[in-house]
Order: C-alpha cells, then sequence, then structure tokens
C-alpha cells in the first residue's frame, strides 16, 4: 500500500512534516484533503510551495473518498494530510478498516484541552476518533518520527 | 568586577542579536570573538578564538523551536576566559569552557522562551500598550539572561584556569591539534549536509587544492 | 499593482520587523511579534477605532512562525489585505497557510546556506592572513547586505502581491537561488579545509600525525551528518579537560 502517512496537523505541509516525515519516508505526493483549500488556488500555491522536491494535490473530502482506493494501490509515496480530526473521520468514514492514522499538531485554541505539547482536543474531537477507532482504524499521536508514540487510550485519557 | 561587567554586557547584547533584536550575526562567534577580544585590548586573541569556534559551531543555527548551542555565549566566555592567561594551554582550555558554557547559553534560551510565554499577552488583554511593554520587558530580562550566563562563564572559567594554567603539561601545538581535530568535524558535517563527497567532489577537491597552495603562498 | 492601493507605514513595520522575536516563545512562536510589527499599518486602519483595533491586534497575536528574515513578506501580504478589507475569515487562513513556506525557504536559503557562504568565506580570509578587523568587518557587511536585502524585498513583495505571494514565491524560486549559491559553498569549504591544513599555524606545521587525525574527524562527520555534532564537541572538551587534569596530578 503506498499511502505511507495519514495525517492530522493544522499545518498541513510544513517542515515537520516535510523535513521530519519526509526524510524519513521519502514521499512524492501529498494530499491535502480539505473542502476549503480545495477550492482556492492562491491558498494552494502557498501549501504547495512547502513541498518542493514532491507532488502536491489538493482535493475535497468527496473526490478524495473515490480516490483512496487508487492512492493506496498506485506505487506513488503518499502522504494524506488533513486539517481537522473532522475532516480524516469524513475521508475515512467505513473506508478505514486496517489504516493508522497519526495526529500531529493541533494548538492550544478555544474549547481545546491540551492533551500533549503539540495536541489539544476538542469533545467533538475525542467522538471522532474514538468512532474511528472502533471501525478498526488504528489512531497514534506522534509530531516527529524521533517522537515517542502515544496511543489513543493514552490521547482519551488526557 | 568592571571587567567582569563588560563581558557581562557583551554577553546580553550580543546574546540579544541571535534572537530578539535584528539577528544580523553579530552573535556569531566570529564576530563576537574578535569583539570580545577588542573590548578587553586583546583583538588578536579574539579573532583566535573566535575563528576556531567559529569552525565548531558552522552547522548550528538558530532554527525554530529547536535547542541549540548559543555562539556569542560561547565565543564572550571563552574569550573572557583566556584574556588573563598566556600558559600553553590557555587559548584550548578557554575554547573548551566556551563549548560547555554554549551549551548551557542554549538551555538558558529555552528558558527564556518559556518564561516568554507568560510575559506575551493573551485574548483581549492584547491591546496596544500591553504588547509593547511586554515586548520590551521579555527583550530587557534576554538581555540579563545573557550577560548574568556570561559573567558567569567567565568567572567559573577563570578561576579553572587559574589552578591549571601554569601546570599545563603539553605544549601549545598539542593543544591546538585537538581544537583543529575536533572542529574538522564540522566541516565534514557541512559537506554530508551539501550533499555529500561524491556528488561534490570535484568542487571540493578543486577548492581543496587552491586553499593549500593559497594559504602558504598569498 | 498601482501605487496608491498600497497600504503606508512600511517604514515603521521594516524596523519592527527587527524585534519580530523579541518575545519568541513556545505558545505562540513568533505571533505576539507578529501584531508587534503589523502595528504601524493596523494603526493607520482602525486608528479611530480602538476596539477594531484591540480586536485585530488579538487576531494577529495568535500562532505564527516564519524565517525572521521572510517574515516581512507576511507582514506586507497582510497589511495589504487588512487595507483592501478583505474578511477576517480570508487573512486568518492566508496567515496559516503563509507560516509553513516562509519558515522551511528562510532555514534552505539563509540559515543552511547564506549564513554557511559568507562565514566560510570570512574564515578563508582569516586563515590567509587578513587581520582581523578586516575578517570581520567584511563578514557583517557582506552578510546584512543579504540580510537586510531579503527583509526590504520581502515586505514589498508582500505588500505588491497581497493574497498572491505564492504565485510570485513560486515564480521567484528562492530554492533555486539556494541551490545556485551551493556550488560556491562547497569550493569555498574546500578552500577552507586546505587553508586549516596548510596555513601557517595550521594543522601541517604542527605535524603529520595530526592532519591525519583531522582527516579521520572530517570523515566522521562526512558520515555521520549532524549526529555526530555533540558527540565531538564533547570528545574534544574531554580531551582538553583530561589534559589539564594530567597536568594538576603530575
Amino acid at each position: 500500500m503506498s499511502v505511507v502517512l495519514y495525517r492530522v496537523d493544522e499545518r498541513l505541509i510544513h517542515g515537520q512534516v516535510v523535513i521530519g516525515w519526509g526524510h524519513e519516508l521519502r514521499p512524492d505526493r501529498y494530499v491535502v484533503v480539505d473542502d476549503e483549500i480545495a477550492g482556492s488556488a492562491w491558498e494552494q500555491e502557498l501549501y504547495a510551495l512547502g513541498a518542493p522536491e514532491a507532488d502536491a494535490v489538493f482535493a475535497t473530502v468527496k473526490d478524495a473518498r473515490a480516490h483512496l482506493d487508487e492512492w493506496s494501490r498506485d506505487h506513488v509515496r503518499t502522504v494524506v494530510l488533513t486539517r481537522t480530526i473532522g475532516s480524516m473521520r469524513a475521508l475515512l468514514d467505513g473506508l478505514g478498516q486496517g489504516r493508522a492514522i497519526n495526529l500531529g499538531g493541533l494548538h492550544a485554541g478555544p474549547e481545546r484541552t491540551r492533551v500533549l505539547d503539540y495536541l489539544h482536543l476538542t469533545a467533538d474531537d475525542r467522538e471522532d476518533l474514538g468512532a474511528l477507532a472502533a471501525q478498526g482504524v488504528e489512531v497514534f499521536a506522534r509530531d516527529l518520527p524521533e517522537a515517542p508514540s502515544v496511543d489513543l487510550d493514552t490521547v482519551l485519557s488526557a | 568586577m568592571t571587567e567582569l561587567l563588560r563581558f557581562g554586557v557583551l554577553g546580553g547584547l550580543l546574546g540579544l542579536d541571535g534572537t530578539a533584536v535584528g539577528q544580523f550575526m553579530m552573535s556569531r562567534p566570529l564576530v563576537a570573538g574578535w569583539l570580545s577580544g577588542w573590548a578587553a585590548g586583546a583583538p588578536g586573541l579574539g579573532i583566535t578564538i573566535g575563528a576556531i569556534l567559529e569552525l565548531f559551531l558552522l552547522v548550528s543555527f538558530p532554527t525554530g523551536g529547536a535547542r541549540f548551542p548559543e555562539g556569542s555565549t560561547a565565543a564572550v566566555v571563552a574569550v573572557g576566559v583566556a584574556v588573563p592567561f598566556d600558559g600553553s594551554g590557555a587559548v584550548a582550555a578557554s575554547v573548551a569552557m566556551g563549548l560547555v558554557w554554549g551549551e548551557v547559553g542554549g538551555w538558558s534560551v529555552t528558558m527564556q522562551r518559556r518564561v516568554n510565554s507568560r510575559l506575551v499577552p493573551t485574548g483581549v488583554a492584547s491591546r496596544t500598550g500591553s504588547l509593547g511593554r511586554a515586548h520590551l520587558l521579555a527583550i530587557v530580562t534576554d538581555f540579563l539572561r545573557g550577560a548574568v550566563v556570561s559573567m558567569v562563564g567567565v568567572a567559573l572559567g577563570r578561576a579553572g584556569l587559574g589552578v591549571v594554567d601554569a601546570r599545563w603539561p603539553v605544549d601549545p601545538s598539542v593543544s591546538t591539534g585537538v581544537l583543529y581535530v575536533g572542529a574538522a568535524v564540522s566541516l565534514g558535517i557541512l559537506l554530508h549536509d551539501l550533499g555529500g563527497f561524491r556528488r561534490r567532489r570535484i568542487l571540493f577537491v578543486l577548492g581543496l587544492a587552491f586553499g593549500i597552495v593559497g594559504a602558504r603562498f598569498l | 499593482m498601482s501605487h496608491d492601493t498600497r497600504p503606508r507605514g512600511g517604514f515603521g513595520m521594516l524596523m519592527r520587523s527587527l524585534l519580530i522575536q523579541g518575545a519568541w516563545n513556545y505558545r505562540t512562536m513568533l505571533g505576539s511579534g507578529f501584531a508587534f510589527a503589523l502595528l504601524p499599518a493596523l494603526k493607520r486602519l482602525y486608528g479611530n477605532d480602538p476596539n477594531a483595533l484591540a480586536r485585530a491586534i488579538e487576531r494577529h497575536s495568535e500562532h505564527f512562525n516564519a524565517h525572521p528574515y521572510l517574515a516581512p513578506i507576511a507582514l506586507g501580504a497582510i497589511a495589504r489585505l487588512e487595507s483592501d478589507q478583505v474578511d477576517v475569515e480570508t487573512i486568518r487562513r492566508f496567515r496559516t497557510a503563509v507560516r509553513g513556506p516562509l519558515g522551511g525557504l528562510g532555514d534552505t536559503l539563509v540559515w543552511a546556506t547564506w549564513l554557511p557562504l559568507v562565514a566560510v568565506c570570512s574564515l578563508v580570509l582569516y586563515w590567509f592572513g587578513v587581520p582581523g578587523w578586516g575578517v570581520v568587518l567584511a563578514f557583517v557587511l557582506v552578510y546584512n547586505v543579504g540580510h537586510l536585502g531579503l527583509r526590504v524585498w520581502g515586505l514589498w513583495l508582500g505588500l505588491d502581491a497581497g493574497r498572491d505571494v505564492g504565485a510570485r514565491l513560486t515564480a521567484v524560486d528562492l530554492g533555486s537561488w539556494a541551490r545556485r549559491l551551493q556550488g560556491p559553498l562547497v569550493i569555498g569549504l574546500g578552500v577552507l579545509c586546505g587553508a586549516v591544513l596548510s596555513a601557517p599555524g595550521g594543522l601541517s606545521s604542527i605535524g603529520p600525525a595530526w592532519s591525519a587525525l583531522a582527516a579521520v574527524a572530517f570523515v566522521l562527520g562526512l558520515v555521520g551528518g549532524h549526529r555526530a555534532w555533540r558527540p565531538a564537541a564533547m570528545a574534544t572538551v574531554g580531551a582538553i579537560a583530561f589534559i589539564g587534569l594530567w597536568g594538576i596530578l603530575s
């Protein structure tokens, strides 16, 4: 399978993803799944600047669901990114069995409570994560490959 | 005491240049070392130490949130320690103290950044006046941090070097050799970052040949 | 874009951009510094309405990160968006999207290329026998021509392009500048290695054994990369401390 990472990170394509995970996983394609960005040319140009060595593809949740199977089977090493846990759930709902999602940067904000330095969740986020886990999706928090991996039980109990 | 204060002021000002104010890279060891030597009436000693520390720190930059050795502290402390001594190990021991204290400086920078998290206003409190005041306060505390760390480093280093300076057991060339060997690792890392020897061998070897001939005959 | 639509306050923002990291912190990184540097533009726009000004400052104090020399691109672009009265949500999204590339491009172009290039060339001057003040003057002047040039150009680009800085940056391709400077940097590094070897007072004057040891150390760095840095520095400190202890005990 050639989706090498599913990641939730509100910064999308940025240094930690491109340098930190990129040097480890060597992806050739970043897929940003976000309904708003998929319709915004200037935002796409900015995010694409962050990954000069790879392709950057932008898709709505609906389009991404249609292509998910194809991305998983073709030979282009792909990192799939969403800005929110909600979009990741919408993307993988019913299709997530056997896949793993990585929680990266979700920073402090209103109604979010701190779980880890780089991870702050709302009540809805917690519910979405529980629903994904119930479908057989593995969830782990890890900002960088060299950092320790934190499993979902630990994340939800914080 | 006034001499120690002079190194403190330099350490504070150059520490600010590293992150908070300007980033003109006066905080690089080459510049900070020469300035410290000049302020103490020994610019030659300053540039000697600054150049060696610059070799070591050539691959160390203030990127993002990562911790890095603080070049300004390393150079100010190393030069400050070396000034009153003339034994055969004075430069080497001072550079070693600079390398150690640069790490202490880097640690103090992360502490400063934690303190700043509390200093900057949040939410509706972030009005014009409070924003400016918070910045001024953060800059002043950062200056004091750099000054105190530098002065403590110079005082400790001098106390230590005072014990060994007259009893240094080896020739100055041996001490300098150790420094060059350590610094050579950084030069290797820089070539690694630029793509490695295999990819860069032609340009690198051309430069190497020119350097060997040039430094001897120019 | 014509000149008159560009927001004013550029010089103040440029000066304040020098302090954008003044309160660098783990919570918002450059967030409050960003608002601090943007203040001249915000005051011109919201100066008559203290509540609107306070809300704008609050919005622009949120988390932000970028290379300090490229942050003026974002400052200029957002000043432009604010003065064009673009809606708050679009500005927030712009601010979010611009962080990543300005950080990554700056690290590659400045920290990994321009700074080592000027530092290596200055060290070459030193080992070629140029007096200390000349070496330092050359470093500070040359380095900061690039540094300040980047800030001024970036602010101008941001003010001029507004939301479209992404397209303009793609066209300019700062990454290709970095790649073009890497060749000269490799040559400079070679010259520096040669000079450290053969200069009077350099390695070869100490003896061939030291030159050989240094070559081994160079290869360790070449193979190990950044992982080798701290062990090497600590080994150097350890060796010198050992010599000192030996002096005290003997």
